[in-house]
């Protein structure tokens, strides 16, 4: 249904016609130009800019173009209306064409425009405004190989026309990504594939951070060890060419049975190009982590300062049966208040000799967190029937503390 | 719908106009022309309007009404343009049981017909202004068009008006105290009537020093030229020729257009006018020398575009500007852009020059120099923080970057780095680096914050040196 219309008002231009009622007729003999071609532009993050293109007939001096509409929400102040070329193929049979002014009755969804032509002719124009409640998201489909390795990303926009608007056939344009060429009905919903990124290598990552994803088994000092998807938005691995919005991914795995099995889903945050996108599997079942805080002493420096010296233990089992790689991060303002009190200030803290996790990475790692990669060797049964367990320490000085 | 009209009433000696008469017979002058001055930042315009009438001699009574529409009836004023040394206006009468109506007795000394001019202020009658840019698709150049927008709900039809808009933030009381040549102290004195009047009286010498009306277009071919006069400090824009605008509706019309303005894109980080992120700016001038500066832009609300290359527009941003002179710059916050990352890590944190008090004693003592046993009966009274950042930006835009930061320490702070920063102001320090596309560049700077008995200032000092790891 066309709730839109543009109208042209022919020679004689009766318009403004006041009766004494008060309330003006604008009595107009008209033509209707239809839409040529509409563009929606999705480029903005929060706004849709509509498009169209219409041939309008002109009469020599001045006419009227008539634009409203009803039940839908143009916003009038973004009307813009723009010569582009004559109606016809020859250009030397263009007339010249000015916009003299524009007038907005009142009461009305509608705008009049004066346009002066040279001579009589047409007009390709082009109206452009922005309209809510054309909207659109994006969301993802990541299918991981069976050996989770690497994962196919399709992405996927979803076009929500709630303008109470239709459009024929129309170009939209996302902003990145290829042009699509589709009509556009009252109240669908259209989702396009706009990308679909094969052999994206992924990193699945095994976490644990009690400031961040607390404990499983705060009484067994079990910590919980949320599983993540880790994709790269760079040229290295298949993407990079835009960032990736915001929008809610479902994953799935290959099974090795030629179907997949659904894992879950997670919302993607907006993912820069060079960023990381993690996706949530879950928590880890098979990696045990237990944290115990082995060691905590006070130093005095001076008067009421002091120095902390403090040694965490992870006692980490892998029963998966092949080997992992363990994030092990801490905040260190959690530290802090674990073994007394928040200040408010900045903690000032440096690594003791006995940390055996090996260097903590140095991307990752930050004034207030540290983060280290550890390899979890996969399971091998020692005698009494249990997996190995691994011991590693984090010995923390905090220092100048009052 | 015309609701003002000024009716001659004929056949009566009406030296009274509240005598008790059934029957009347009136003529009804025509309105021959009209002028509106709009003001935009009051709800004011002042209506100027002749008409010919016919006299006889002796008294004539002359009726004017305005129903239903929002005159300020004490503002209405009568004047004759001929014939002036003829006709005087012996008494203005408003009766008390007809609202929006009064009387004038006109004493006349001949037999013919005048030009009278009736002048008032009616509000409901506003103007605003909007700017739309169209970037060209390299981003170097615009379409900057002004337009005016009139709103007319007054209550009367206004046929063929010129339509004259007055640009600039008008303090009427000052004017008020320019015309009195009195005080400003002495202007709020000044009884409410006495006020009006003088509002009246500016407003009515600002009309009358600007020109002449212009003879209306039979056909406009062109868009209409909009005149821009300078006065005192206000900018008039006469609409030329004139304009119909009905009650209820408005009207819009271009009052400016700079073709080709250059412009310049640079990334700021300013919390205080952005917020906490980087936004993009497209920067401007209102000169000669950018195509536009033919008039001080008054404000309005910007929209901006981007020609996509294909005919098409990107919508980039509405932004409201306020007043921008001759001159001065145009600053278009276009928001983030999604292909320049900003962030700020805090790479560590430590303290020294730390101060110990000693109890019970007004004695402070370094705690880190080593050969000084510190009394364990004290309290740290004074340190200095040094915080160590790196400003990251990587720009995945496909040209080179400007971008400039301004970031505010308060307290007593001294800002170590090799960026060459400068102060901006006390306490807010502002660095700038250009990052090549496809590229990131890495700002190490440190902060040192000098704390409780340290603290012996309340500003920043710069410091070029490389910050410590």
């Amino acid at each position: 249904m066309h709730r839109l219309s543009l109208l042209v008002t022919l020679a004689g231009c009766v318009l403004l016609v006041g009766p004494s009622t008060g309330a003006y007729g604008r009595i107009k003999l008209i033509t209707l130009p239809v839409r040529e071609r509409v563009e929606v532009q999705l480029d903005h993050p929060n706004i849709t800019l509509v498009e169209e293109e219409r041939i309008v007939p002109l009469v020599k001096g001045v006419n009227q173009v008539d634009f409203s509409w009803a039940n839908t929400r143009i916003d009038p102040n973004t009307i813009v209306f723009r010569v582009i070329g004559p109606g016809g193929d020859r250009n030397e049979d263009a007339p010249e064409i000015n916009v003299l002014s524009v007038s907005y009755p009142p009461n009305e969804n509608a705008l009049v425009w004066q346009v002066a032509s040279s001579k009589p002719g047409s007009a390709r124009v082009r109206i452009s405004y922005v309209l809510g409640n054309l909207t659109k998201s994006f969301n993802y489909r990541a299918v991981a190989a069976n050996d989770e390795a690497t994962l196919v990303l399709s992405q996927y926009m979803r076009l929500q026309n709630l303008a109470n608007e239709e459009f024929g056939s129309s170009d939209i344009w996302a902003g990145f990504g290829p042009r699509f060429h589709k009509p556009i009905g009252i109240n669908e919903t259209k989702e396009m594939l706009v990308e679909k990124f094969r052999q994206v290598p992924i990193t699945k990552t095994y976490t644990c951070n009690p400031a961040e994803f607390d404990y499983l088994d705060r009484p067994k000092n079990k910590l919980r060890v949320p599983m993540h998807y880790v994709i790269k938005n760079d040229k290295a691995n298949g993407l990079g060419a835009a960032p990736l919005p915001f929008g809610k991914v479902r994953i799935f795995q290959d099974d090795g049975r030629g179907t997949t099995a659904f894992l879950g889903e997670d919302w993607g945050k907006f993912t820069p190009i060079d960023d990381e996108m993690k996706l949530y599997l879950g928590v880890a079942q098979d990696i045990v982590v237990k944290r115990t805080i082995e060691k905590n002493e006070r130093h005095r420096v001076a008067g009421n300062l002091y120095d902390y010296e403090i040694i965490i233990k992870y006692e980490i089992e892998n029963f998966k049966n092949k080997p992992v790689i363990l994030d092990v991060a801490e905040d260190l303002r959690y530290v802090r208040n674990e073994v007394r009190r928040d200040t408010g200030r900045d903690v000032e803290w440096e690594l003791g000799k006995q940390t055996t996790l090996g260097d903590p990475d140095k991307e990752d790692t930050t004034q207030q967190r540290v983060v280290f990669h550890v390899n979890l060797p996969a399971a091998s049964r020692g005698k009494n029937g249990k997996a190995q367990k691994i011991v590693h320490k984090l010995h923390v000085i905090i220092r100048n503390e009052w | 719908m015309k609701r003002i009209f000024p009716i001659l009433l004929i056949a009566t000696a009406l030296a009274a106009p509240a005598d008790a008469k059934n029957v009347d017979l009136s003529t009804v002058p025509s309105r021959d022309t009209v002028q509106l001055t709009i003001y935009n930042s009051e709800d004011l315009t002042l209506v100027r309007e002749t008409r010919v009438v016919s006299f006889k001699k002796g008294v004539n009574p002359l009726q004017f009404s305005w129903a239903n529409t929002l005159i300020d009836p004490t503002s209405v004023e009568l004047r004759f343009l001929k014939l002036a040394d003829q006709l005087d206006v012996l008494d203005t009468t408003f009766l008390h049981d007809k609202p929006q109506m009064l009387y004038w007795n006109v004493q006349s000394e001949i037999d013919g017909e005048a030009t009278v001019e009736i002048t008032y202020f009616t509000s409901g009658i506003t103007w605003s202004a909007d700017y739309v840019c169209i970037a060209d698709p390299q981003e170097t150049e615009m379409g900057f068009e002004g337009f005016v927008r009139v709103y007319n709900h007054s209550g009367e039809d206004y046929e063929n008006a010129q339509v004259r808009l007055v640009v600039g933030t008008i303090n009427l009381v000052e004017k008020i105290a320019q015309l009195a040549r009195i005080s400003m102290r002495d202007v709020d004195r000044l009884e409410k009537g006495r006020r009006g009047e003088l509002r009246q009286r500016a407003a009515r010498e600002m009309m009358a020093k600007s020109g002449v009306m212009v003879a209306d277009m039979a056909v406009a071919e062109a868009p209409k030229q909009i005149i821009k006069e300078g006065l005192s400090e206000y900018f008039i824009y006469t609409i030329e020729g004139t304009e119909t605008i009905p009650h209820g509706w408005s009207k819009r019309l271009r009052s400016f257009e700079g073709t080709t303005v250059p412009f310049k894109i640079q990334y700021r980080y300013r919390v205080r006018q952005y917020g906490d992120q980087l936004v993009r700016m497209y920067l401007l001038t209102n000169d000669e020398t950018s195509n536009l500066g033919t008039t001080p832009l008054p404000n309005g609300m910007v929209r901006v575009f981007r020609d996509n290359g294909r005919d098409g527009l990107s919508f980039l941003a509405a932004q409201q500007i306020k007043y921008i002179p001759i001159g001065d710059k145009i600053e278009i916050n276009l928001g983030p852009d999604p292909q320049v990352v900003f962030e700020l890590v805090k790479l560590r944190a430590f303290r020294d020059q730390i101060w110990m008090k000693l109890h019970g004693a007004n004695v402070y003592r370094q705690v880190d120099d080593g050969r000084i046993r510190i009394d364990p009966r004290s309290t740290v009274a004074g340190w200095d923080d040094h915080e160590l950042y790196n400003q990251r930006i990587r720009n995945y835009s496909p040209k080179p970057i400007d971008v400039q930061v301004r970031r505010i320490f308060p307290g007593h702070v001294v800002f170590r780095s090799e960026l060459n920063p400068k102060l901006h102001d006390y306490q807010t320090v502002q660095y700038s680096t250009n990052v090549k596309a496809g590229q990131k560049a890495d700002l190490l700077y440190e902060v040192v914050r000098h704390q409780g008995r340290n603290a012996k200032q309340n500003n920043v000092t710069l410091e070029q040196a490389r910050p410590a790891r």
